[in-house]
Parts: C-alpha cells; sequence; structure tokens
C-alpha cells in the first residue's frame, strides 16, 4: 500500500517542487495566460472596445468548447491509467440521437430520458472496461471497435437521419425545459452548457483530490504491475475509469442535442481527437500516471481561446489548423522536458 | 490593421447615420428591428459560414463568391469552414455576430442546429443570404439554391427517355444518409422514372466520397451482375463506379452522376471524357449570392425570399462548351 502512494499524487504537494516544477505541472495554465493575453494584444476593436475581451465573446469560447471539454475531463481519467478512449465521439453522436428520440418519439419526460441516456452511455464505457481488464486486449483496439459500434447504433437508431427536437406540451414535442441547454443564466451571459462543464470539472477535481479512487488511478498509471502487487484493485479502477468516461461522454451528447435542437448520428466524428489534444496540451502524459483536470481544463481552454482570436482576425481556417497543430507538439514537447525530479 | 478597422468602424457609424432616414424604405436587410446599413459609397464585410470546404463542390463555392466579390471594391468577405460540424458552424456565425459583419451568407451544414444563429443574425437586422441548404422556418432574406428533387427528377427522366427506354435493372448510389439533398435526389428520381420499366434493384449510401462509390459499386456488380446502370446522386461517387465497373469487366456500363462543377477533376470533364453518361449541373449560387448582396447593401433594394436557381442536362454534346462557359469571368 505504501508503495502505491509514493508512485502517486502529482498534484498535491510531492517533495521536489520549487518554480520550475509548478512551471511544468501547469504548463497548460500557464500557456492559457499566455494565449488569453496575446488574444487581448491581437483583439480587433470595435468603437473603441476590444471585441475579444466582451464577456459575450469570452462566455462564447466557454460555451463552444463546453462539449470537448466535458469529454476531455473523462478522457484525463482513462489517460491517467495509461489507456485512451477512442469510442468517446461516436457516444456523443449515440447519446444526441437518444436524447432526441426518447424526448420526441416516446414522450418519455425528461428526467427519465435524460438518465436513460446516460445510462447508455455509462453501460457503454463499463462494458468497454470489461472487455479490456476481462480479455487483456488493449484499449485503443476495445475503444476503435466502440468507436465503429456505438457510431452504427447511431445511424440505426436514427434510421440515418437527423433527429429534430421540437418544444412543448403535445406528443412528440420534447419537454421546453431541455431547451434551456441552449439557453444563458446569470443574466443572459453565462451559457448553461459552459454551466455544466465547469461543475463537471469541479467534481472531477474534488474526485481526483480526496479520495482513494484517485490514489488507485495514479497509481495504475504510474506502474500496473506495482499498484496490483500493493493491492490496488486494478480491474475494477479500470472498469470504473472507462464507465465514467462514457457517462461524460453521454452528459456531451445530450448538451450537444441540447444546443443544436438535434440530434445527428454523424455528430461528435473526430470529437475524440480534440478531446485527446486538449488533455495533452493540458500537461498529461499519455503513457498515464501524471497530470491533472486542472490541466486539462486549461488546455480545452486555451485551444477555444487561440481558434477564438484566429477567427477575430479572420485568419484563414485551414491556418488555424496548422496553429492548433503546432500547439499540439508545443505541449508534448515540453512534456519531454520535464525535469525527471517533477515526475 | 487595427488602425483600418476602426476607421471602417468609425465610417460605419458615419453611414449608419446617413442612413437613418433612408432605412425605412430599404427594407430588404434583417428582420424585426433592423437596421440595415446600405448606399453604394459605404464599406462593407460580408461573412461566409460554409458547411464543409473539404467538398470540391463547396471550395467551388467559395471561389464563386470571392471572384464575384473581388468586382465589387466596396465588398470584402471572410469566409469560415466548419468542416461538416453544426457546433462549429454555430460558434463561427457567433464569431461573426461579435464581428459586426454587415451581411451573412451561409450554406448550413443542416438546417434545424443552423436555424437559431441565423436567426440571431437576421433579429440583428443583418441580412442573411441561405445558400444551397435551408434552414427551418423563415427568419432570413433570402434562399438561393438549385431544387434538388428538380434534379432527381430531371436524371431519372434521362433514364426513362434516354438511356433504358425499354426498362432494365438499374443501381443507385446514395449521398450521406440523413442528409436533405440524399433523400431529395433519390424522391425525385423514382418520380422521373414513375411509369417506365426501370427497377432499382440495390441502392447503397456512399456518402458523396469517390472511394466508398467504388466500394459500394464493387459489391453491387457482385450482386447483381445484370444491372444496365448506375445513378449516381453525384460526380465523385460515380466516378468511383466507374473504376468498379472496369474492374468488373463492364467498362461500357453507363453511369450517371449530379453536381457538374466547373473544375478539372469535376463532373463536366468525366462527362467530355466519357466516364459518366451523364451529370447535371447543380449552380453553387455564388455569384447569385453576390449579386443578391450587391442589390440588398449597394442599391438599399429587395431580393426575393426563394431565388431557385435552373439546372441542366449536361452529355458529352455540350460538356466542353458547358465548362468554358462556368469559366468565363471568374
Amino acid at each position: 500500500m505504501t508503495q502505491a502512494k509514493v508512485a502517486v499524487l502529482p498534484g498535491s504537494g510531492r517533495p521536489g517542487g520549487g518554480v520550475l516544477a509548478t512551471l511544468f505541472r501547469f504548463q497548460s495554465l500557464f500557456g492559457l495566460v499566455l494565449v488569453f493575453a496575446a488574444a487581448v494584444v491581437y483583439s480587433p476593436s470595435k468603437n473603441g472596445e476590444l471585441v475579444f475581451l466582451d464577456s459575450g465573446n469570452l462566455f462564447n469560447v466557454v460555451r463552444s468548447m463546453s462539449e470537448i471539454g466535458i469529454l476531455a475531463v473523462g478522457m484525463t481519467l482513462v489517460i491517467l491509467i495509461g489507456a485512451i478512449d477512442l469510442s468517446v465521439g461516436s457516444v456523443l453522436g449515440l447519446a444526441s440521437v437518444g436524447s432526441a428520440v426518447l424526448l420526441t418519439g416516446n414522450d418519455l419526460g425528461l428526467v427519465p430520458a435524460v438518465l436513460a441516456v446516460l445510462a447508455i452511455g455509462l453501460g457503454f464505457g463499463l462494458l468497454q472496461g470489461i472487455a479490456i481488464t476481462a480479455f487483456g486486449i488493449q484499449a485503443f483496439i476495445v475503444t476503435l471497435a466502440g468507436m465503429q459500434i456505438a457510431r452504427g447504433l447511431a445511424r440505426i437508431w436514427s434510421g440515418g437521419q437527423g433527429v429534430s427536437i421540437t418544444y412543448g406540451d403535445r406528443p412528440g414535442q420534447a419537454p421546453v425545459t431541455f431547451s434551456l441547454l441552449r439557453e444563458r443564466t446569470f443574466d443572459g451571459l453565462v451559457p448553461i452548457p459552459a454551466l455544466i462543464f465547469g461543475v463537471v470539472a469541479a467534481l472531477a477535481v474534488v474526485l481526483l483530490r480526496v479520495s482513494a479512487f484517485s490514489r488507485h488511478v495514479y497509481a495504475i498509471g504510474g506502474n500496473e504491475k506495482a499498484a496490483r502487487l500493493s493491492g490496488v484493485p486494478v480491474k475494477r479502477v479500470k472498469i470504473v475509469v472507462f464507465g465514467l468516461c462514457g457517462l461524460l461522454a453521454a452528459l456531451a451528447g445530450i448538451v450537444h442535442a441540447g444546443q443544436l435542437n438535434f440530434g445527428g448520428p454523424n455528430d461528435g466524428a473526430m470529437y475524440e481527437l480534440d478531446a485527446i489534444a486538449a488533455v495533452v496540451i493540458g500537461g498529461t502524459s499519455l503513457m498515464g500516471g501524471r497530470g491533472s483536470v486542472v490541466g486539462t481544463v486549461a488546455g480545452a481552454l486555451l485551444v477555444g481561446v487561440l481558434r477564438n482570436i484566429l477567427a477575430l482576425n479572420n485568419v484563414d481556417s485551414n491556418v488555424q489548423l496548422l496553429v492548433i497543430g503546432l500547439v499540439i507538439v508545443l505541449a508534448a514537447g515540453l512534456q519531454r522536458l520535464r525535469p525527471a525530479s517533477v515526475s | 490593421m487595427k488602425k483600418s478597422r476602426a476607421l471602417a468602424a468609425a465610417g460605419a457609424c458615419l453611414l449608419l447615420a446617413a442612413c437613418g432616414t433612408t432605412h425605412e424604405n430599404a427594407g430588404a436587410g434583417g428582420g424585426p428591428g433592423a437596421t440595415a446599413k446600405c448606399g453604394a459609397d459605404g464599406k462593407y464585410t460580408i461573412g461566409m459560414s460554409q458547411a464543409n470546404v473539404a467538398e470540391p463542390y463547396r471550395q467551388r463555392m467559395n471561389d464563386d463568391i470571392r471572384s464575384a466579390v473581388a468586382a465589387v471594391p466596396q465588398f470584402t468577405v471572410d469566409f469560415a469552414d466548419a468542416a461538416q460540424d453544426n457546433s462549429k458552424q454555430v460558434e463561427q456565425v457567433d464569431t461573426f455576430l461579435t464581428q459586426q459583419i454587415d451581411l451573412l451568407i451561409i450554406s448550413p451544414n443542416e438546417a434545424t442546429p443552423l436555424t437559431a444563429p441565423v436567426k440571431r443574425a437576421f433579429d440583428k437586422g443583418i441580412p442573411v443570404l441561405v445558400l444551397d441548404r435551408k434552414v427551418d422556418g423563415d427568419a432570413y432574406t433570402s434562399f438561393i439554391g438549385a431544387d434538388n428533387t428538380a434534379i432527381g427528377r430531371q436524371a431519372g427522366e434521362y433514364f426513362k427517355n434516354v438511356l433504358l427506354p425499354h426498362g432494365g435493372k438499374i443501381a443507385e448510389l446514395r449521398g450521406l444518409a440523413g442528409s436533405t439533398p440524399a433523400r431529395e435526389r433519390h424522391d425525385g428520381f423514382v418520380q422521373g422514372i414513375e411509369g417506365s420499366k426501370i427497377e432499382i434493384v440495390a441502392a447503397q449510401d456512399a456518402d458523396w466520397l469517390r472511394d466508398k462509390g467504388q466500394q459500394q459499386a464493387d459489391a453491387i456488380l457482385q450482386a447483381h451482375p445484370d444491372i444496365q446502370a448506375i445513378y449516381s446522386q453525384n460526380d465523385p461517387m460515380g466516378e468511383g463506379a466507374r473504376i468498379a465497373a472496369q474492374n468488373a469487366g463492364r467498362a461500357d456500363l453507363p453511369i450517371t452522376g449530379i453536381d457538374g462543377l466547373p473544375i478539372e477533376s469535376g463532373g463536366l470533364k468525366a462527362v467530355e471524357s466519357g466516364r459518366l453518361s451523364a451529370t447535371f449541373l447543380y449552380p453553387t449560387g455564388g455569384r447569385e449570392a453576390v449579386d443578391a448582396a450587391k442589390r440588398i447593401l449597394l442599391d438599399c433594394g429587395q431580393v426575393p425570399k426563394t431565388q431557385t436557381l435552373p439546372t441542366r442536362l449536361v452529355t458529352k454534346e455540350n460538356a466542353a462548351a458547358t465548362y468554358a462557359e462556368l469559366n468565363t469571368g471568374s
């Protein structure tokens, strides 16, 4: 047990710190500050006001990253145990179709429908976790298959057509409450999806700070064999992690459907890669055992701010892809430079 | 860069004031509470939100807009590419609104998800031209596009009257399942062949893509070696099917496409060189959109709520001429 503890907890005051260590540990946070400052400098202005700093614009940035952010929080857990989940984008598509169909086709009621979709995501993730641990297949392969299966299910369930969501009390209409997902709260300023992203991130931070589960996650990512020998229930923890990741992907799918009034069977394609990018930029090691949710959130926001400022300056969308690609490489490169004492 | 922006903004304010008295009768722009500015001596930024530039048809639409705008000194155009992602396109339209563009042209990835941001723009008084694919409701200034059902019908009639007058078995290659053009090009085709002895014995989704077209046609030709023609819902899938047909030893199998893009790798060239038996021109509407923008912004005029662009049959006889015609002046 003690051995497991030594191998873990990079986020909570390990020895060997110092300025450099902090810098590396929260590289994405510093990166975010830098990009934010650059965005302020290069912001176009209208009538003497910086367009970028307009609160509507800033909350738009968070809203636009909320789905990727929610996916990325789940992905962080998976990557922390040294695995990967390629299915999240497809599960998002499945969940968005599921939300639309259950809300408009079955008159299921808001809470049962949402719970059902969340259960589908959770179940899908748990099954993937079981397949990985029971048969010893690599997560990459299992979730690659899961990606295809979830996409197939989404297309079958929707009959290959996008499902529009209309709101009202009549049969075939979704409860009006669901349309809150595209609204803003606090004087019309804070988008609900951004709020959900914030709550998810906060819960994950707390989970990874205080629980025994957290120690197990870091231990497995640090050294799976050592973790097993020191009594960590490796299989169970892995299954739970994939379950949580699936659950969050379903939540992101619900947010997606609510924002767009639409369940799209083809939606969410490539989102898994955006989520992985946010995690990597956030400083989480793809080898596992090292990283934090705070870093991931900062990584997601960094991409959002970057995309926003490039768009505000009308930079060609193809060049935007280049820039974001370079940032990913840069973040991964910084990882390699990280001094061993900080590991 | 920044200075010129500030100047443009200042200019826009002056213009707004100058236009204040005339905007009542310049009702073409925007929706409720419209404060659309217009006048031939202003400077205007147009935002163009494209669903997916990776499709050659949509690249051509952007090119048509770019070349048409180049002829109007008062206009500049900013392009955004949603890469087939509804969420991203919503975000990009909102960014355009933050930038306070003067007119929005949008070719929405899908109708329902893009309806809200289009309405937001329209309600702010920004004229909105919807290209090719529709949005729900009527909170936009004008829809410009060809009629997919009509094109499908024309293709069906070509099969009935020219390709297979005595009937026969054919296969259909469909675009991305769930997209409206895929459904409408199918429905129209079925109307077109009505009353004939043509039978669609196989139909597969090939997502508008050449490689998937080949893959699906491979399987279809295995399962139905007796088919006499293939109706492909766009040209790239038809080109893929041609490769499959050649591999199956049926190099002369008639295959028709749709789109007729006037580019080197497009359907017009494919028809000219005999790879496709025919294609049906599906205009991008890019130039027509810029014409509409001129009428709204420069002439303070009105545009019709719907502009349906004409389609036409392209065969080996007129392919070269059509190609030349569509590439003049750009």
